[in-house]
């Protein structure tokens, strides 16, 4: 029978293993982690920000139901030739024949308010419409598309840019490429359902502003990365209003 | 490794299973905002302009 001594120098002549052992065990542990880490990233990008995207949608899709009855629209005149009346101030004298009209403007919501809806009828993933945010900081474009402040609103006169992910956080933007020009894309807002046509689309470097410039007449600009799982060019789509409550009055003072 | 680390923790082994879940717990968070800042900075900006 062994005795404790025995057991003791038997377990202390359990050999070493090789140096060569060690490495291949260590190379094979450091491949699993790197491994687990990298099946991790891919999970966490292609289903946990879509599952977080599609929760805030739900939830922001009630609240821009709530902003439309809520949100300050004022009717101002409008003069051809001359542009828009501010209230208060001094109208243009109006020839014989002319007449002034009503343009339908509304308030820039808060950064942060979900404020409007986008439709892509050709879209698959935008037939039934995404929410749109206003601000394009990382967190309001992982709830919805993001309106860039400063830009003009949906449905009024200038540029309106929304900017949209395209391959995480719902990718909204995902199939935006299949666009081409005569394309729809409608946009709810406060004041109605302002319909555009698609006139062009490029590919620019991200530092390309110039996209975001005002424009005659009415103009809806939507941004996203390119290529898909890329950052380092940006898709540009411009479309142009056709129909919707300020159409005819924005083609009439441009 | 993982062996060596729970064994290195202090208290009797109820307080080193808490303190292994709750490491484990702040690990995997700080994971996630890590993924999520790698794949908003490299894979998908939001197609933000400038």
């Amino acid at each position: 029978m062994d005795t404790p001594n025995d057991l003791a120098d038997s377990a202390v002549s359990v050999p070493k293993p090789s140096m060569a052992v060690r490495l291949i065990r260590g190379i094979g542990w450091t491949s699993i982690t790197v491994g687990v880490l990298i099946l991790g990233f891919v999970v966490q990008q292609l289903f946990v920000t879509d599952i977080l995207a599609q929760r805030e949608q739900t939830a922001l899709g009630e609240a821009a139901e709530e902003y439309f009855d809520s949100a300050v629209v004022e009717d101002v005149e409008v003069v051809p030739g001359f542009g828009i009346v501010e209230p208060g101030g001094n109208p243009p004298p109006i020839e014989p024949g002319q007449s002034s009209m009503i343009l339908r403007r509304e308030a820039s919501p808060e950064l942060g308010t979900a404020f409007a809806t986008i439709r892509i009828p050709k879209l698959e993933k935008l037939t039934e419409g995404w929410t749109i945010v206003e601000g394009v900081r990382r967190a309001d474009l992982t709830t919805g598309a993001g309106h860039m402040p400063a830009t003009a609103l949906p449905g009024q006169p200038g540029n309106a840019v929304i900017s949209g992910h395209r391959t995480t956080y719902g990718a909204p933007f995902h199939n935006l490429d299949e666009l081409v020009a005569g394309d729809r894309i409608e946009v709810d807002t406060a004041i109605g359902t302002h319909v555009y046509e698609v006139r062009e689309r490029i590919v620019v470097k991200p530092t390309a502003l110039w996209v975001t410039d005002p424009r005659p007449g009415a103009w809806l600009t939507l941004t996203t990365c390119h290529p898909k799982w890329a950052a380092s060019e940006r898709l540009i789509v411009f479309a142009e209003l056709i129909e919707g409550p300020n159409a005819e009055v924005i083609k009439a003072i441009s | 490794m993982l062996k060596r680390m729970f064994n290195s923790l202090p208290g009797p082994t109820p307080v080193r299973i808490a303190l292994g879940v709750a490491i484990a717990a702040v690990a995997l968070v700080a994971l996630f905002f890590f993924y999520d800042w790698l794949g908003q900075t490299y894979l998908d900006t939001g197609g933000t302009i400038g």
